[in-house]
């Protein structure tokens, strides 16, 4: 582990992804800690300010402090992405793992699943959803674990399949071992690795797609400070000033640039087969 | 290909030079290309709505939208007149007079021509054109606006009699000059089954209908067999373009001519308008409440009612979701109609002391934790943050449920479900025509679960509203719709927060005609 | 493979009825009345019924899914019954829009990503690389509306360059190509980035592949190595990931559909699931999934073609 850390920063790109990561992960965190203001606290008699020492990127039309929202969207951000991703990761691998080593029609039936789920373009399936229970936080989490259950599941279940072939693993189910025990002992620990590196450059994904949703009206409940929401906000105060579209952008592209180069770094180090499946 | 299409390589100072190159020309033979006439001297007005058009007949527009196209190309007797003021001008009409509270007698202009060969206008036309909407196989959903007609009799080839069952004052501003006045060719619509969609047979307005582009545009050509002289435009494109930074975006890139602005674009763009720009503030119809649901297990509680009303703060929603750009409303009748009330009883500003007071009347003074439930614009998510936040200030806690439009448009309705009584507090926005009775229809008592989503019933109320409608005495008529939002308010299941405004920036090119809430009166535009 | 293809195709069409029928009881479980929307305020609940009865909304949901498949098969889509025209005329007048707007869009990120992914891999691990790289993925979750934003206010409102809004003139190629520009750029851009990144990785894969090394031996020139052998199979991946992205794409189309007051079927989609117009959601759901199943298929059976271990196991 910190072999692979002490060779990440060797290359200044997964230095940057490392630190930039770090530098989010604390100040969403810490939010509470080194906010200035309430992020949902009214003075509308400041409202739509540009950058200044009391506010560092403005206020918006509630003339609630910018920077503050921006940090603790970064809570949201994080929750969003951590639960979503671990959430469809987990249900991706134990799928791909039955489609790849089960019996065929279990596949067959898995792999329908899997397809018909990815049939839907993402936001329809989020319209849909959003219309049926409502917009939310965790309506949006529903809608990112749902669509990106089979992305890992397909790359789980081609791993197994050509691990499956193995003659070691023959050998195994040769020798009686038990099907759970060579999943979990032998595939799992030999697939983990690279999903947690895929998972980790979907987080931006994930996000960006959080800001759409509250584009469309269909993101978290307000007061919560999102980016997505701090995103929309700006698009529509545009006239009045650029700083929430700024301020809902910057962390937006610091975490894309994060993940993605801690990611690519990770790949880089660990398996370099893995691009053809990014 | 450009041998087929030599139009395509006209000069025309409009298109962007960077794209003429061979490659994209290789290009268009992919599209088939067609039908292309780059005239340079023809005069054309574009403009925009805020959505798609859906039909070209009376009986089933969906309001101003297709007001809007209708009204260009059909005549009326009378015309909503362009200005400041509500009033009316006579079109086909060469005459017309209430003779009695039930009756009003007119005659037609002679000499007003269908297009298409269908002929003359006569009295014949305007009977078929008003009774169509009553006849109930039509399923029209604009029967409403007609109130209490009975039949239109016919005296001469131009004369008739339009005849009530009940005096309907409301002829005169929400049927007439609107929607269910517009007069169409009876022959031609018996020729086309007795209805039409998407396209129609024929026009009298100065204008007719040439093509529909779904979600593009409309365009409507001038119509050169007009009673009214000749249209000022060759012809108008209408633009559907429901986003508000588009449309202005829109207009700023010259795309179109005129549109309504977002009111918070005003400040910006009065300080530094486009050049050869002109900015207009008109007030709105529209009125925009926090209804409170009478019914519900907690805000049965009518001092919690008042105290919330004392709770919201409506000049700082203005600030911050209007953009100081609007003003309080008194009631649902806007300024300028008849049962506008001067104030209203709860003042605009909260006042958390008298909050705390009903709070605490209510057995509620440690506090309580109600819903809001908004549809998902961002003006109403502001103004849900605004209210959230001030009753925090006298301990009550808002919860802002978000829905898209399909399912808030549903909430109310006690046919689907029971989600009607889980209501408690409801940020609301209802369109309205220049009639009263318009908008007192929704809050009578057999409009519960339908529009009525309050639950609000008095009988009281109800009379009031039937009566109103069919009193001809206009001091009489204000008395009881003010006296109608005096009941509404008092019982707390109201807080009005505002009519909203409707600022328009258009080109110094065109001469623009308005309503007096903004709306664009296509057929009396004209260039300058 | 033939038979492969064969066995794709059927599951291509169990997927998009399996697709359609979920989409179909998801709306249909969703608060809201189509009736009633569609009428608006001024509806008596008679209308509303005589509505639904015209929307075939009185039946039993299997009645209503299995009569949607049975009209299908005659090449019925049903009918829009607010404008009375036919569901499959309205879907097939979006589609086009949204099929340029992808394809210029994803043109116009090849056209920049592949080469700067060239560029990077080119000169892997200088700072000329990385300072590519940091723009390029920078772009990658530029949400679509506020580049759709802020290239209108830059292109079309500051410097006129472009025309903002719609499709430009029917019939008019340099006009509608001039109005494709802005859209594909704002949905592009994000593919620029992706694209770029994907290349370099799979860049720098083949050039260490034997017959690559072999050719270095030779002394041929880095760049002629790069350009004339490697760049060929470094795009093969990019095929396939444009392929499975369409679903991206389609939902980055709507963004700019609505910013750009473009037609399109995202716009229609969206249109019609809040105003509950059944039989349009249905029409424009049915195409689109089709277009994603295609897309997918292909993609699938490119990737199959590339990778011997994929083909084994089908």
């Amino acid at each position: 582990m910190i072999d692979i850390l002490k060779r990440i920063t060797r290359e200044p790109l997964g230095f940057f992804g490392l630190v930039l990561v770090t530098l989010i992960v604390a100040s969403a965190i810490l939010a509470s800690v080194i906010s200035p203001y309430d992020p949902v606290a009214l003075n509308i008699v400041d409202r739509l300010q540009g950058p200044s020492a009391r506010h560092l990127l403005g206020t918006d039309q509630l003339g609630r402090d910018l920077f503050s929202r921006v940090l603790f969207g970064g809570q949201v951000a994080l929750k969003v992405a951590l639960v979503s991703i671990s959430a469809a990761l987990g249900t991706g691998v134990l799928l791909g793992m039955l489609a790849g080593f089960g019996p065929k029609w279990l596949d067959h039936i898995i792999m329908l699943f899997f397809d018909t789920i990815r049939s839907f373009p993402t936001v329809m399936f989020a319209l849909a959803t959003v219309a049926l229970v409502g917009p939310s936080l965790g309506t949006v989490i529903a809608v990112i674990i749902v669509t990106s259950i089979p992305n890992y599941g397909r790359v789980v279940r081609t791993q197994t399949l050509a691990i499956k072939s193995n003659q070691f693993i023959l050998a195994e189910r040769a020798m009686g071992v038990s099907t759970r025990r060579i999943l979990f002992v032998h595939i799992l620990p030999n697939v983990i690795g690279p999903l947690i590196i895929l998972a980790s450059m979907d987080i931006p994904t994930v996000i960006a797609l959080e800001a759409g949703l509250s584009f469309l009206g269909m993101g978290v409940k307000p007061p919560t400070p999102s980016w997505g929401s701090i995103l929309n906000d700006g698009y529509t105060l545009i006239r009045n000033t650029p700083w929430p579209i700024i301020a809902g952008s910057i962390p937006l592209l610091l975490i894309t640039l994060g993940f993605t180069f801690l990611g690519e770094s990770l790949r880089d180090l660990i398996d370099p087969k893995l691009r053809k499946g990014i | 290909m450009n041998t087929k299409h030599p139009a395509l390589l006209a000069a025309d100072p409009k298109r962007r030079d960077f794209l003429k190159t061979s490659g994209v020309l290789g290009l268009a033979a992919l599209t088939g290309a067609s039908e292309i006439v780059f005239a340079q001297d023809r005069k054309i007005l574009r403009i925009r709505t805020y959505a798609d058009m859906r039909s070209l007949d009376p009986a089933y527009s969906q309001g101003v939208v297709d007001e809007e196209i209708q009204s260009s190309i059909y005549s009326k007797l009378i015309q909503y007149k362009p200005g400041r003021e509500w009033g009316y001008e006579l079109d086909a009409a060469e005459s017309i007079e209430q003779v009695d509270d039930t009756h009003i007698r007119f005659k037609l202009k002679p000499g007003i021509l269908f297009t298409g060969g269908f002929g003359e206008m006569t009295a014949e036309d305007v009977k078929y054109s008003y009774e169509r909407i009553l006849d109930e196989s039509l399923e029209s959903t604009n029967t409403p606006d007609w109130g209490s007609l009975k039949e239109v009799t016919v005296e001469g080839k131009y004369e008739g009699v339009i005849v009530f069952n009940d005096p309907y004052p409301p002829a005169w501003n929400i049927a007439l000059p609107y929607i269910v006045g517009n007069i169409i060719s009876k022959k031609a619509w018996e020729e086309a089954g007795g209805k039409v969609d998407t396209t129609t047979p024929c026009a009298s307005g100065p204008y007719m209908h040439h093509e529909w582009q779904p979600k593009q545009k409309t365009i409507l050509v001038r119509n050169p067999d007009w009673h009214g002289g000749e249209a000022a435009f060759d012809e108008i494109h209408i633009f559907p373009i429901d986003d508000e930074n588009t449309a202005q975006i829109a207009y700023e890139s010259g795309d179109i001519d005129c549109t309504r602005i977002s009111l918070g674009s005003v400040a910006s763009l009065k300080a530094s308008p486009p050049d050869n720009s002109t900015i207009e503030e008109y007030p709105s119809l529209y009125y925009v409440w926090v209804g409170m649901n009478v019914e519900n297990e907690i805000m049965a509680n009518a001092d919690l009612r008042k105290a919330i009303q004392h709770c919201i703060d409506v000049p700082s929603i203005l600030q911050a979701s209007y953009f100081g750009a609007a003003e309080p409303s008194t009631g649902i009748i806007a300024p300028g109609l008849i049962g506008h009330r001067p104030q209203s009883m709860v003042p605009p500003e909260m006042n958390i002391e008298k909050a705390r007071e009903s709070l605490a009347a209510a057995g509620l003074g440690d506090g309580v934790s109600v819903t809001l439930d908004i549809l998902n614009k961002s003006a109403n998510v502001t103004t849900a943050q605004v209210i959230q936040a001030t009753c925090a200030q006298a301990g009550i806690t808002v919860e802002v449920n978000l829905h898209e439009s399909g399912a808030f448009w549903s909430l109310g309705d006690s046919s689907a479900g029971e989600r009607y009584k889980d209501i408690q507090l409801i940020l609301n926005r209802y369109s309205m025509a220049p009639d009263p009775s318009y908008a007192t229809a929704w809050f009578v008592t057999s409009q519960k679960g339908i529009w009525n989503w309050e639950r609000y019933s008095d009988p009281r109320f109800d009379e009031l509203e039937a009566a109103a409608k069919s009193t001809s005495d206009a001091a009489q008529r204000d008395e009881m719709y003010r006296e109608m939002q005096d009941m509404m308010e008092a019982s707390g299941a109201y807080r009005f927060i505002t009519h909203e405004a409707t600022p328009v920036i258009y080109r110094n090119t065109i001469s623009p005609a308005f309503r007096p809430d903004g709306l664009p009166l296509l057929r009396s535009f004209s260039s300058s | 493979m033939f038979f492969y293809i064969l066995k794709r195709l059927a599951l291509s069409i169990v997927i998009v009825m399996l697709a359609v029928t979920v989409l179909f009881c998801m709306i249909h479980l969703v608060p809201g009345d189509p009736a009633r929307i569609l009428l608006g305020p001024r509806a008596t609940p008679e209308l509303i019924a005589s509505m639904s009865a015209r929307m075939g909304l009185d039946l039993p949901l299997p009645v209503q899914i299995l009569r949607f498949f049975g009209n299908l098969f005659t090449g019925d889509l049903g009918m829009d019954v607010i404008t009375n025209r036919p569901v499959a005329d309205i879907v097939f007048n979006q589609l086009p829009y949204t099929l340029w707007l992808i394809f210029s869009a994803i043109l116009f990120a090849a056209l920049i990503g592949i080469p700067l992914g060239c560029y990077s891999a080119l000169h892997r691990n200088t700072w000329a690389d990385r300072v590519t790289g940091i723009l390029s993925v920078g772009c990658i979750t530029a949400p679509a509306f506020v580049v759709a934003l802020y290239s209108l206010l830059i292109f079309a409102v500051t410097l006129h360059w472009f025309p903002a809004v719609g499709a430009g003139e029917k019939g008019d190629f340099l006009d509608q190509a001039a109005h494709l520009v802005l859209p594909a750029f704002a949905i592009g851009l994000s593919w620029i980035g992706y694209l770029a990144r994907l290349v370099r990785a799979s860049m720098l894969e083949v050039m260490g592949e034997n017959h690559i090394r072999t050719a270095r031996a030779y002394g041929l020139p880095e760049r002629t190595i790069v350009y004339r052998y490697a760049l060929k199979l470094a795009v093969l991946p990019t095929v396939t990931v444009i392929g499975v992205g369409m679903g991206f794409l389609l939902s980055a189309a709507l963004f700019t559909e609505i910013v750009f007051a473009r037609p399109g079927i995202g716009k229609l989609i969206f249109d019609s699931i809040t105003t509950r117009n059944y039989p349009v959601v249905m029409g424009s759901v049915l195409i689109s999934t089709i277009l994603f199943v295609i897309s997918t298929t292909l993609s699938d059976l490119v990737n199959a073609w590339l990778d011997p271990r994929i083909r084994a196991s089908l």
